[in-house]
């Protein structure tokens, strides 16, 4: 009597152990799976490309999603899905191409952003991490409908009487051969000057001009076929505390807003990371109101 | 009563956490199944009575692209950071600093007319090579400064201010030269494209009438 006695008490402590332990372990592995690398939207498109080879490989039992395989020849599926899949891609590039405007691709796998025109890579930025949501992009030429911004650059309005921003700075134009001659005064007096030689220019002075530095870090792009991208960077104040609640948002809300709303159509969301805010400024110049492009995963 | 109050809350409280824990580890296995679609599943149709090779199809596109690419030299300008480059192929045969566009908007005292001083972006045709060009001061320059938009041609003529060469690329744009040496690298033009003058010298001895310019 006494030993079960001793039974129930330590089944009571067991109990109330697992009871405090349990909301403990849970929360724990919520934590966890926040700040774990390798978790869905977050990995790498080599790690999605293991991951995901056993489910393609079903998926690849879908006759009307790949009418070219032939059964018995599933060890060559793979690759005759990639090649149609660039050959599709090369399609949509032609088309964009035959334009004179330029164009840019985002490569999921190489976590590449190109600007690109007849075919020819003209700049290119590496993304440091992409995350994507949603139901797959189709593999089409897309167009940027919208770009936005908290603080969107505002253009300067010049004053007329007051002259441009140029002949402010620069009221006295300097000749190369007066150059030359305040060089050799400074270099005998052990002074030294500004350069004034071409090539060496891009001085930091202040201009009323709209430039590079004056494009946001963080922003969105939205596209006419309602995807969204988020740029981000290390630009602006508090972005530890705004890339805490974007991982709360992009590991919690938004896959529990998926799934809640599994039959209703939901448009893709990406976020694009950049370790250098000039990368991010840079695209939000290059991409123009109306550019087109694809965004595709090799 | 209250000890079982406490229990039952502490109970419904469980539960409800484990169920929203179930949730969203059911939206995240939802959520890496998207996913996955992404690497699998692209609604194209390939052509299924086709003879020719994927592969085949694949390089013929590529040599198709290739085609529509400039042949010869052609030049490169990144308005963002303000560098050319003069390409032949993938070869960089030069590059240095160049000023573009301000983007700044002058509006005509009566409010008719305005200008956003951008430079263009796409794709150009070198249209015009001039040697020893002059200006010809359109409207907005006279407005600018305060000016009397002036009735005589001459009136608009300054010597000396767009360099040795100039090449013209459509709708007034031109590449040229400029005295303001130490603002390049800089967005100050009014649309135009500034270069050295060494710079502008080697731009103009390499391109001829139709070299292609692609201004980002």
């Amino acid at each position: 009597m006494g030993q079960t006695a001793i039974r129930d008490k330590k089944a009571d402590e067991g109990q109330q152990n697992f009871i405090h332990l349990l909301p403990a372990g849970l929360l724990f592995g919520l934590v966890l799976s926040l700040v774990q690398p390798a978790l869905p939207g977050k990995l790498s498109a080599e790690q999605i490309k293991n991951k995901t080879s056993a489910v393609s490989q079903q998926k690849k039992g879908n006759a009307q999603k790949k009418p070219l395989e032939v059964p018995g020849t599933s060890a060559r599926q793979p690759k005759d899905s990639d090649l149609l899949k660039e050959n599709r891609f090369l399609q949509e590039e032609l088309t964009l191409a035959k334009n004179r405007k330029y164009y840019f691709v985002i490569d999921l796998k190489s976590k590449k952003i190109d600007i690109r025109a007849r075919g020819m890579q003209l700049k290119s930025w590496t993304a440091s991490q992409i995350r994507y949501s949603g139901k797959p992009l189709p593999l089409k030429v897309l167009g940027l409908s919208q770009k936005s911004a908290l603080n969107p650059p505002k253009r300067q309005m010049i004053k007329p009487g007051e002259g441009d921003t140029a002949a402010v700075v620069d009221q006295e134009p300097v000749s190369a051969d007066k150059n030359n001659q305040d060089k050799k005064k400074n270099a005998q007096n052990g002074t030294t000057m500004p350069s004034q030689e071409p090539g060496t220019g891009g001085e930091t002075f202040q201009l009323e001009a709209l430039e590079i530095t004056d494009m946001p870090g963080n922003y969105e792009l939205i596209f006419d076929n309602g995807l969204k991208i988020s740029v981000r960077s290390p630009a602006g104040k508090g972005q530890k505390l705004r890339r805490l609640q974007e991982n709360l948002s992009w590991y919690i809300f938004l896959p529990v807003n998926n799934f809640l709303k599994k039959d209703k159509v939901h448009n893709q969301k990406m976020i694009l990371y950049f370790d250098q805010p000039r990368d991010a400024q840079g695209i939000y110049w290059a991409f123009i109101d109306g550019i087109q492009g694809i965004v595709w995963l090799p | 009563m209250k000890k079982r109050i406490w229990k039952l809350l502490l109970i419904a409280g469980g539960l409800i956490y484990i169920a929203a824990v179930v949730i969203i580890a059911l939206a995240l296995i939802n959520n890496q199944k998207l996913i996955d679609e992404w690497k699998t599943a692209y609604d194209f149709k390939p052509e299924a009575r086709s003879r020719i090779s994927p592969s085949a199809q694949n390089s013929a596109l590529k040599k198709k692209i290739q085609s529509y690419q400039p042949r010869g030299v052609y030049i490169m300008i990144d308005s963002a950071e303000n560098k050319y480059y003069l390409r032949e192929g993938d070869k960089v045969l030069r590059e240095g600093l160049v000023s573009t566009g301000s983007g700044e908007i002058l509006v005509e005292p009566n409010g008719k007319r305005s200008w956003i001083f951008d430079t263009p972006k796409g794709e150009f045709l070198v249209k015009s090579k001039i040697q020893n060009p002059y200006w010809v001061k359109p409207d907005w320059a006279f407005i600018e400064e305060g000016e009397p938009i002036p009735r005589k041609m001459e009136d608009r003529v300054e010597g000396g201010v767009l360099g040795d060469y100039a090449l013209g690329f459509g709708n007034g744009y031109f590449l040229h030269g400029t005295l303001y040496t130490r603002l390049l690298g800089r967005n100050v033009t009014h649309g135009c494209v500034r270069f050295a003058d060494k710079d502008l010298e080697a731009i103009f001895k390499a391109s001829k009438i139709g070299t292609k310019i692609y201004i980002y």
